[in-house]
């Protein structure tokens, strides 16, 4: 018997190295500009990169309002505190660890202030990945694609989705996810391991997923 | 978390392999299935090397969610935040106490 797990999804657009923020066209010369005041100059940083502040956002929050007020708000922290950008990291890398800063603090305004993240984000038994390695189903096979995975981290409990997110999707290293998130090391690799294992679940019954309301997907 | 030095890879249970899953993936660079201390293990566990073979999958694909971010905000949103700005709200710390040092390199 072959050792192939059951999730095979479609060629990655952009597999091999995990190249992120590559030098976008144009966009030093709009941070530039727009850190002497040109408007048009940050209507463009806007433009480049307000999809993934705003998906950033979506993924964390699991809701299209919040989400857009996110981006609104970390547009214009950004426009607050371009000056300091020294060009000492990517751009891209540093508005997102702005985005995430700013989306943890919504989070912890709405309620999570008296109660660290470490102890709120773990979902109850229920939301749970089962302990199991769970049987292999051929049918599965080549079933998944990126529309199906979206919307399967849209279903995972939000402790579970965070933590994937900020890893997997947004690159951040667990010590940097524990300082964010205060809680341990070890738990922000646990709880990405129950994150990919609910997934695995999820992806097994793409049938059951939901499609995510509100959500205006662009053409890839 | 685990420690996973004095652990013989070869002879483990199923059950101690999924406590030290997490920090195996966490430390291997993300690719257990490559890993040549487990490559017996998981020949003799197809099961085992099925998750490994999802998970592996599933964290590299998520890359890709990245790479091409798919949602957009409305055009709502932009139309507020030049309006704040024409109003000189995005020279000030409007509400966001605290949030000066969010912004590091």
């Amino acid at each position: 018997m072959g050792t192939q797990g059951v999730i095979t999804m479609q060629p990655k657009p952009n597999s091999g190295l995990f190249k992120r923020n590559p030098p976008i066209a144009g966009e030093a010369d709009a941070i530039e500009r727009a850190k002497n005041g040109d408007p048009d100059a940050f209507s463009k940083l806007y433009a480049l990169h307000k999809r993934r502040v705003y998906t950033l956002c979506l993924r964390m929050l699991g809701n299209v309002s919040e989400a857009e007020d996110m981006t609104q708000e970390a547009f214009l922290h950004l426009f607050r505190k371009l000056g300091s950008f020294r060009g000492e990291s990517a751009f891209s890398t540093w508005l997102h660890r702005l985005t995430v800063n700013l989306v943890l603090m919504h989070l912890r305004k709405k309620g999570l202030q008296l109660v660290s993240l470490e102890e709120t984000i773990n979902p109850s038994e229920e939301d749970a990945p089962k302990r199991d390695f769970g049987s292999r189903d051929p049918q599965l096979a080549g079933s998944v694609d990126r529309v199906t995975l979206e919307r399967a981290v849209a279903s995972l409990p939000p402790g579970y989705r965070m933590v994937f997110v900020l890893h997997d999707v947004e690159g951040f290293e667990h010590n940097e996810i524990a300082t964010m998130l205060e809680c341990s090391t070890g738990n922000s690799k646990s709880q990405l391991h129950k994150a990919r294992l609910k997934l695995r679940e999820l992806l097994r019954q793409p049938e059951k997923l939901q499609p995510v309301e509100g959500l205006k997907e662009v053409a890839l | 978390m685990s420690d996973l030095t004095n652990i013989n890879f070869d002879t483990m249970t199923t059950a101690e392999f999924e406590t030290y899953l997490p920090d195996l993936f966490a430390t291997g660079g993300g690719k257990v299935s490559e890993d040549p201390r487990f490559a017996k293990f998981l020949a003799a566990n197809p099961d085992c090397a099925a998750l490994v073979s999802d998970l592996e999958t599933i964290a590299e694909y998520a890359q890709s969610m990245f790479e091409e971010p798919v949602h957009e905000p409305s055009d709502t949103v932009w139309s507020n935040i030049a309006s704040k700005l024409k109003e000189g709200v995005g020279g000030e710390e409007d509400g966001l106490n605290g949030t000066e040092n969010l912004a590091t390199e």
